[in-house]
């Protein structure tokens, strides 16, 4: 896959300089990672709303599943974390086989019907008691393992660990854009009536896609729940896990692969340091005013503009 | 056993009055405008805050809050309606996206204003026992059960004999079509957002007056009405009327029978139950699959 030379350069001073240079200071550590778990949802989104064409309010279910899975797994069955990270992942996926009818119906019913289904999984999470710890939640969720002396549950190896799963991500991401899946996807983006005729199963691509999203949010609940080694229903199915990856993946592009990330870190940083230290209690206001903004002045995101700036300037020279 | 079945279903159809009305705000705005406002159940949680600030701040009965959400959220389902027509491409997705955000600056407005605690009434006058026949009730639900039907039978009348009313449908069925009619379909659109935030402000009041309020509620209300509209299949007003009743009776029947954590529940099992059965919904007549 062709990586440029200045994507290296970022991947090589993400995985080196940041740890050297900020290692140290658990409070950014901290920071940084918590945007990256909201890059990893935005991006998740985002694929499946420029390849899929679909707008999920829902997809906490998929976050708070694949955590629940993940943490059950390594508590009740002594599994691997690794393994039950991805195994998490497959949780989620299954758990939006249900949504499958919905993806027939056309117009919004999708974005509400998943609007709907994400409170199933909360309250499920609540009264299933004698599995999930109801909602006194499960305490001392196992933490990351020590890996070659390096112990990876501390704020780097976490760090580490989101990275990887990041990059790994963003490669899926642009294989299936390059596989004729893409192209494919594509087309139904411009006339999903014209790529039927032509013999697409649109419904089943559409179908592979929301698999493919609830999938990456899976994995990265999954994460989340070995990184922070607790979890109850409110905070594992909360809205906030549906609302900062829209803001960010609207803010950065969420036609574009890099836009959600790059629109998660700013979102995230600019939220917590400037915003929540003005209005403590209802900052999240300036993040739906953002949205707003964002619909109504440029939906393309902000990607798009800087490109389209950059290009103009590079033309003019 | 019967009895306490009978009390609820009694009890679910007074609640089901006010999700009827919440329901049609938002079934109105998609029939003109073919935008779900997913800021809809803030607009009523928006009323529910205005009452709890008339009958805390001044002392007065919930009810004297109603010309003051009536104006207040108008304004806001103007100003929904506004950003909406703002929107340049895409409009399907999009304003689903813009509502949602408008929901999320709703949601936290109330927070930053009247803070996370639930809030309900404190008038003894709406809380006393009413006795009709063998069923019982708050004095509020059967006030605003009846408030409702009212409400309902003036749309009922507004949409099938005045001008304004008709145009609504008109639009709703064939905006072309309506636009060579010489209908405004702008006018239009204007019209039922305003006429879904009145419905909006009497559900609101009626919600503090027998529940409780807190800022988170809104969402579950926008969840609500859209499970109702489904259930009723879009574009069927009467169906919508049914729709909210049979959502109040499933989960007043649930909360008798069951357990009141399972509440939610019933209305999404009921909702992906008629999504798989009957995809057009229980009245629709119109074909929704792709």
């Amino acid at each position: 896959m062709y990586v440029s030379k200045t994507g290296l350069a970022v991947i090589a001073a993400a995985y080196v300089a940041v740890p050297l240079l900020l290692g140290s200071n658990n409070y950014v550590m901290s920071l940084i990672v918590a945007a990256m778990i909201i890059g990893g949802i935005a991006l998740a989104w985002a694929l499946l709303g420029n390849l899929g064409g679909m707008v999920s309010f829902g997809h906490s279910a998929f976050f708070g599943v694949g955590a629940y899975v993940s943490a059950l797994l390594t508590m009740k069955a002594g599994m691997p974390i690794f393994a039950a990270m991805l195994l998490g992942g497959v949780g989620a996926v299954v758990a939006s086989l249900v949504m499958l009818p919905v993806l027939r119906l056309k117009g919004p019913y999708f974005a509400l019907a998943i609007l709907a289904y994400a409170h199933i999984f909360k309250i499920i999470a609540t009264e299933w008691s004698s599995v999930t710890g109801g909602s006194a939640g499960l305490a001392s969720v196992p933490r990351f393992p020590e890996l070659m002396g390096f112990d990876l549950s501390g704020k780097t190896g976490s760090y580490l660990i989101i990275l990887t799963v990041l990059l790994a991500f963003v490669a899926a991401y642009r294989a299936i854009r390059a596989s004729h899946y893409g192209i494919a996807l594509r087309a139904m983006h411009d006339s999903e009536d014209a790529t039927r005729v032509v013999g697409v199963n649109s419904t089943l691509l559409k179908a592979l896609m929301l698999f493919v999203s609830a999938f990456m949010t899976g994995v990265v609940g999954a994460f989340n729940v070995h990184y922070i080694n607790f979890l109850e229903p409110d905070y594992a199915f909360s809205g906030l896990w549906v609302t900062l990856p829209i803001v960010a993946a609207i803010f950065g592009g969420y036609r574009t692969i890099l836009g959600p990330l790059v629109g998660a870190v700013t979102v995230y940083l600019v939220d917590q340091l400037i915003f929540k230290s003005l209005i403590p209690s209802g900052h999240q206001l300036v993040l739906g005013a953002l949205l707003v903004a964002m619909i109504i002045f440029s939906p393309g995101g902000l990607m798009p503009l800087l490109r389209k700036d950059s290009r103009r300037k590079h033309a003019a020279a | 056993m019967s009895e306490l079945i009978l009390q609820a279903l009694y009890s679910g159809v007074l609640q089901g009055g006010s999700y009827a009305l919440i329901a049609l705000g938002l079934a109105l705005v998609f029939g003109t405008m073919k935008v779900i406002n997913l800021a809809h159940g803030e607009l009523v949680l928006l009323a529910a805050y205005m009452a709890y600030m008339v009958e805390s701040k001044l002392g007065l009965s919930p009810l004297f809050a109603i010309p003051l959400a009536l104006v207040l959220v108008c304004t806001c389902a103007v100003l929904v309606y506004f950003l909406v027509s703002l929107i340049r491409k895409d409009r399907e997705l999009n304003s689903l996206i813009l509502t949602y955000g408008i929901g999320i600056i709703l949601t936290n407005a109330v927070l930053l204003i009247w803070s996370a605690d639930v809030r309900s009434t404190s008038s003894a006058w709406f809380q006393d026992a009413v006795v009709v026949g063998p069923f019982y009730s708050m004095r509020s639900e059967l006030l605003f059960f009846v408030v409702a039907s009212v409400l309902m039978a003036g749309l009922w009348w507004w949409l099938s004999r005045s001008w304004y009313g008709r145009a609504v449908r008109a639009v709703s069925s064939n905006r072309d079509a309506a636009k060579l009619m010489g209908i405004n379909p702008r006018t239009t659109e204007i019209v039922s957002f305003v006429v879904a935030g009145i419905l909006a402000s009497f559900a609101g009041v009626a919600i503090f007056s027998y529940g409780v309020i807190q800022p988170a509620f809104g969402h579950a209300l926008t969840v609500k009405a859209f499970i109702i509209t489904v259930l009723a299949g879009i574009g069927s007003i009467p169906g919508v009327m049914v729709g909210g009743l049979l959502l109040g009776i499933a989960e007043a029947l649930t909360v008798t029978l069951a357990s009141s954590a399972l509440q939610e529940l019933v209305g999404m099992a009921l909702f992906l139950l008629v999504l798989f059965l009957m995809p057009n919904g229980l009245f629709g007549a119109k074909a929704r699959r792709g």
